[in-house]
């Protein structure tokens, strides 16, 4: 091995596989998976880095030595979510207020679906205890914070085995005063303190105590797990903090999130900003749409001009977290998506899976309800045998038993018919999940490239991207590793809110940047002990008009500019959103933002000569296509090179996925070595 | 035509998701608050005879009225439709209506010069003129009072609106700027429908595409007999009542008859009581609707929601009753109460017919609303959410704690408290849960709210709600009701004013408190797990005294003692 460092590591950690990929002091990439231990996850990332240091004819040891960028994208911080697993919480609130996380402000995501229990309250009644104290809308103080309660309550905690403490007081997020004599009065006593103004000061006293709450629950079990992960991996011989995967996308030292673990919810799906904003060199396009489908569900996400939203409203297991995060629009649909015919004769597939155990029926660990996998595998667009590595074998005859049984049977219709039916309603489903980002958003669609990533996405992206109305559709060769890669083209990247209510034609712009400045030094500051060598800013205004309840976010180009530029700037994105404006609407500002980016530097996709030679298939499978059984050349993915064109219909074979085009469809390998599909005009 | 079983699936879920786009256009353009906000109005397709086919969900008490405008449309208008025509319509008595600040757009969808569908937005205007602004008035005794009343109208005219029915229509609304950018929403969202439904239909065939929509149809006709065929056959009642007419004291019932015979239903509302002074008439739509809704909340949510899944359900409504007035009756309250109160008795009744899965009555909601000018100078209105009361129990789950009104079943946000501080002149002074409230069961129901706010500015106070008087979250299977609520007004440095159920009144600087009414709660309270009743009083939410009185559950401080609580339950059991 040679000795030279700027290596960069991106793991993610997923519920069946661990993913690693390496990029060295060359550029070149590397990719590595191994089984995930969910009891232990370390395990697993160890595992990734000995299958790397094998290739590469080291140790571990020499491998962390030249990376000078390791970054995490671990669910952790989920799983303790989803499986309950989390820190006794105690909450202090302002007396009188002490029921708002358990009220949920009266929501139910499905309505209809009445009968189900809500999700469990985080802190029961009993350890939400009040303080008496009022701060009142403008900030300022009604009646002074009374310590002894805080003194009390922390007694009671005590008493019950709290681990962990959340504080958010009514009007918190616009004086945060008394919040912080509650993390004084509570002493050294707690290790885990959440308080709302420091975690998500924004307004709304129900998404923010959720937010200090979630994270005073996760947050112990996460922070035990990173550092213990930061300290094997040190030990080890990397040199530097391990960074993670945030909601917004972007990355930050352990250190600096360590106390902020909430801010990791979305780790994982998270980081296909990333990926994007890599991929979208060699495709030269900024405006794509990646959908990227794996065992259990499609994460669905917009890029429009280079840019991802991200908002702060959002829900992980029925839990609002007021943080910003990329706009994700997730579906249960999947490989494990599992299909079923209802009591009166209607074919549905999903939103339940199979999960990796039993996973589909054709993996043989005892599935007997049929996938969207076995459904592909009917159809010859799967290849019987070893998979992954050999970690699944994949059985024909199981599938069509599946799939016979409880589809085809109930419906009277023949196997085939019914693999085929199964993979367009599956379809139809990501199609209207991809409408959704993009049409509910005030975007058309037609006007995109597709990524279709993950291990399941390059067999449905030529479909999908067809009915969606794109021309393009692009598949990284390292589609099953999308996130991990995606971490490694990232920037660190910290969000600021300020809440400030007020007509915006009365505010002083003086007051406005002083708020700014303040939001910028504190970006700065953090972004600089992250060790960034550059740092941007890009300021924003939650700006509405008045009396509605949702904000417009607009970017305020650098220095402070007059009002009628950011009017003008809110008015041409409300009508890209809603189709009008009200040239006489009283303009109403409710937060200021900064994002602080601190950038890092790009490593530019490697560029291959292209090749002269013309590609050869391996086979000529008979698969069933929507218009029935068809000759298909299918290609190895090692086989094909920069420069090769292949015609529809194809299949191609590649380690961690199968990519499917239509007929008629082209597909060409591009200088980044990935492949981009043209599609046909629309099929009959 | 024999149909193809995939086909099928593939067709249901397009025809579902234009409905959902057509939502999205809706929030996307609409202006006024409501339709962005609280998503008040309902997205729907149906067939050419005006049979609601696909329906997003939208607020569950418009679950299949639509159907009711289209046909009233068709009835008037029939063969006198063209491609580029808009159809607006909203009366209960002549157009289908469901309550007339509810107003319907439709637009016909032609094939091969065949009207094949209707595309149609029922949607909730901010006002319609009549005795009060915002389109409820409590003081109502005749329609006449309540707005403007609209028969089927051509509203465009081969792709051309028709300029002077639309001044019409802005002058008799207090707020002509959110109605003519709402209206044009509508227009826009039900354009796209039409457009996605053509496009449907060339891509499938027009022959195809009417024999599949029938599909969509007889598919839940299946799903809903099925279920109601597994009930055992028999006559079944249940009724709910109120304790005023708006005006003074009375007792008025909705009483149902649930007639299950082999896997058909007819609900019978013979017997209940004649249309009353107040607006709390139900119109046909709405009574329709409320049967609906009730059946559909109380089978499996997985059976479709369009007009084909009651195919076999007879509603029976005499013409002159509280369920089917005649006119003038006023009725603009009816998608809350009596939809409540339909609801609850068709609960009651299914509940004998399938015990266990019976429902437990949700608290009705009383909270009221205040406008006034605030500190800036701009009128505000302000509905009191924070006093919401607490749902029903099932089986396997408590009541909700707090929740804005059965007729949305959770589907609507209850602002914050602090958003609210923000916007108007008041300060919330407590927004917490009651103790003591929750009916009693072996599932509880939901607590109810503890509310109390200050406002600093006179105000008008409209009161309009239930559950003041007497229990309104009834328990069932041995459950208890929910406690019942009380409301006061203090004004500053004057006596306490106990308001009335319906009214307005004009009060200076004041201080509201309530109390919400608690769910009902469901199975025999001795049964419910006497750990859970010790989380409930830990929690505060039962009282020791009623947690042996009610539970028969016997604490020693902190602890269950678990000798004298199986004793007790034991000699309460008996």
């Amino acid at each position: 091995m040679s000795d030279e460092s700027g290596w960069r590591i991106g793991v993610d950690v997923g519920g069946t596989f661990t993913d690693l990929v390496l990029i060295d002091a060359s550029g070149a990439t590397s990719v590595f998976k191994a089984p995930s231990v969910p009891g232990d996850p370390a395990r697993g990332v160890i595992a990734t880095l000995e299958l790397a240091a094998a290739q590469f004819g080291g140790t571990v040891a020499d491998i962390l030595g030249r990376c000078d960028l390791f970054v995490h994208g671990s669910t952790i911080a989920t799983n303790t979510l989803i499986e309950c697993k989390g820190a006794k919480v105690g909450l202090l609130t302002t007396a009188g207020f002490r029921d708002s996380l358990e009220i949920r402000r009266g929501w139910r995501d499905d309505v209809w679906a009445h009968r189900e229990p809500n999700p469990p309250v985080l802190v029961p009644r009993a350890l939400r205890l009040p303080v008496r104290g009022r701060i009142d809308a403008d900030g300022s103080e009604h009646e002074a914070l009374q310590a002894e309660d805080v003194t009390t309550a922390s007694e009671v905690f005590e008493r019950e085995g709290v681990e962990s403490v959340a504080i958010c007081l009514f009007n918190g997020f616009a004086n945060p005063d008394h919040e912080l004599a509650c993390v004084e009065a509570l002493g050294e006593r707690w290790k885990w303190v959440s308080a709302s103004s420091d975690i998500a000061p924004v307004i709304g006293e129900y998404e923010r105590t959720s937010t200090a709450v979630v994270n005073a629950y996760v947050g112990p079990r996460t922070a035990t797990y990173l550092q213990e992960l930061n300290g094997q991996l040190a030990a080890l011989g990397l040199r530097r903090p391990i960074l993670l995967t945030q909601n917004n996308g972007g990355v930050i030292p352990l250190e600096r999130i360590i106390a902020r673990p909430v801010a990791l919810l979305l780790s994982g799906p998270a980081a296909g900003v990333g990926a994007l904003s890599f991929y979208r060199q060699a495709i030269g396009s900024d405006n794509l749409i990646s959908m990227e489908i794996g065992g259990t569900s499609c994460d669905a996400i917009l890029m429009h001009r280079g840019d991802v939203a991200v908002s702060d409203e959002i829900k992980v297991e029925g839990y609002p977290l007021a943080l910003p995060s990329v706009d994700i629009h997730t579906i249960g649909a999947g490989g494990g998506t599992i299909a079923g015919v209802d009591e009166a004769g209607l074919l549905f597939v999903g939103p339940a899976g199979a999960g990796a155990h039993p996973g589909p029926a054709c993996y043989g660990f005892g599935g007997a309800e049929p996938t969207v996998t076995d459904a592909l595998l009917v159809l010859g667009r799967l290849k019987a045998g070893a998979y992954a590595g050999g970690a699944v074998t994949l059985d024909k005859a199981l599938a069509e038993a599946a799939v016979g049984r409880v589809v085809a049977e109930p419906l009277g219709i023949a196997v085939d018919a019914a693999a085929l039916g199964m993979i367009r309603l599956l379809e139809q489903h990501l199609l209207h999940a991809l409408q959704r980002i993009s049409i509910q958003r005030g975007h058309d669609p037609r006007d995109f490239t597709l990524v279709a990533a993950g291990g399941a996405g390059p067999m449905h992206g030529a479909s999908v991207g067809r009915m969606l109305g794109c021309r393009k559709v692009y598949i990284p060769r390292r589609s099953g590793v999308f996130c991990a890669l995606g971490m490694l083209h990232t920037n660190l990247r910290l969000d600021f809110v300020r809440t400030r209510y007020g007509r915006f034609d009365d505010v002083a712009m003086e007051d406005l940047d002083t708020i700014f400045r303040a939001l910028e030094d504190r970006a700065t500051g953090e972004l600089e002990a992250s060790g960034a060598p550059e740092i941007e800013h890009v300021r924003e205004i939650d700006l509405r008009y008045t009396g509605q309840s949702w904000d417009v976010r607009v970017p305020v180009p650098g220095g402070m500019p007059d009002k009628a530029e950011i009017r003008i700037r809110f008015e041409q994105e409300y009508e890209r959103l809603f189709g009008h404006i009200q040239p006489d609407g009283v303009l109403e500002m409710t937060a200021l933002r900064v994002v602080g980016t601190g950038i890092l530097p790009a490593v530019a996709p490697e560029v291959s000569p292209p090749s002269t030679d013309e590609p050869c298939p391996t086979e000529r499978r008979s698969v069933f296509l929507d218009n029935g059984l068809t000759d298909v050349d299918v290609y190895k993915g090692a086989d094909l090179k920069p420069g090769h064109r292949l015609t529809g219909p194809a299949l191609i074979d590649e380690d961690t996925t199968t990519v499917l085009i239509g007929p008629s469809d082209a597909l060409d390998v591009d200088t980044a070595n990935n492949f981009m599909i043209h599609l046909s005009e629309r099929e009959t | 035509m024999a149909l193809d079983a995939v086909t099928l699936a593939l067709v249901q879920n397009r025809l579902d998701h234009i409905t959902k786009q057509m939502g999205w256009v809706m929030t996307r353009t609409a202006r006024s608050p409501i339709f962005n906000h609280a998503h008040d109005f309902s997205c729907f397709l149906t067939d050419a005879s005006g049979i609601v086919v696909a329906q997003a969900d939208g607020i569950p008490i418009h679950t299949g009225g639509g159907g009711f405008a289209a046909r009233a449309l068709l009835d008037t208008f029939g063969g006198d439709m063209a491609a580029d025509d808009a159809f607006l319509l909203s009366d209960p008595y002549v157009a289908g209506g469901n309550h007339l600040p509810d107003w319907v757009i439709v637009r016909p969808v032609f094939c091969d010069d065949q009207l094949v569908a209707l595309s149609c937005i029922r949607a909730h205007q901010s006002d319609i003129g009549g005795g009060a602004a915002g389109t409820y008035n409590p003081e109502a005794k005749e329609i006449f009072h309540e707005g403007i009343r609209l028969p089927p109208l051509r509203l465009i005219e081969g792709g051309k609106i028709r300029e002077d029915l639309w001044q019409l229509l802005m002058i008799n609304c207090r707020t002509p700027h959110y109605l003519d950018g709402d209206l044009r929403a509508m227009l826009g969202a039900t354009r796209i429908g039409a457009q996605q439904v053509e496009s449907h239909l060339q891509d499938i065939g027009l022959e195809e595409g009417l024999a599949y929509m029938e599909g969509i149809l007889d598919h839940a006709d299946r799903r809903l007999r099925a279920v109601i065929a597994d009930l055992p056959d028999g006559v079944y009642r249940g009724e709910d009542r109120f304790d005023n007419d708006c005006f003074e004291p009375m007792d008025i019932r909705i009483c149902v008859a649930l007639t299950v015979k082999g896997d058909s239903l007819t609900v019978d509302f013979t017997g209940s009581h004649a249309q009353i002074q107040g607006f709390k008439n139900s119109s046909f739509a709405n009574t329709y609707s409320s049967v609906y809704m009730a059946l559909s909340s109380f089978f499996d949510p997985a059976i479709p929601r369009n007009e084909g899944t009651y195919r076999n359900v007879t509603i029976i409504a005499p013409e002159g009753t509280i369920v089917n007035p005649l006119p003038p009756a006023p009725m603009t309250m009816s998608t809350v109460f009596p939809a409540c109160e339909i609801i609850h008795a068709v609960w009651r009744a299914l509940a004998e017919a399938d015990t266990p899965n019976a429902c437990a009555g949700w608290g009705k909601n009383a909270f009221p609303i205040t406008s006034g000018i605030g500190e800036d100078g701009n009128t505000f209105v302000m509905y009191h959410w924070f006093g919401s009361s607490g749902g029903g129990a099932v089986d396997g789950r408590d009541g909700f704690p707090q929740q804005g009104g059965l007729n949305s079943l959770c589907g609507l946000h209850i602002p914050n408290a602090e958003t609210f501080e923000q916007l108007f002149p008041i300060r919330f002074v407590r927004q917490e849960l009651r103790c003591d409230a929750a009916g009693p069961g072996k599932y509880r129901g939901g607590a109810g709210g503890d509310y109390a706010v200050e406002i600093r500015a006179p105000v008008q106070y409209a009161f309009r709600g239930e559950g003041y008087s007497m229990p309104t979250g009834f328990g069932i299977n041995g459950g208890k009701d929910g406690a019942m609520g009380n409301m006061t007004v203090v004004p500053v440095g004057a006596d306490p004013i106990t308001p009335p159920s319906y009214g307005v009144r004009h009060i200076a600087p004041s201080r509201l408190e309530m109390m919400a009414p608690g769910g009902g709660g469901w199975g025999n309270p001795l049964e419910r797990d006497p750990a859970l009743v010790l989380q409930d009083v830990k929690d505060g939410i039962v009282s020791p005294a009623r947690a042996r009185d009610d539970y028969g559950v016997v604490l020693r401080g902190d602890e269950l003692d678990d000798d004298a609580t199986n004793r007790h339950r034991a000699a309460a059991g008996k």
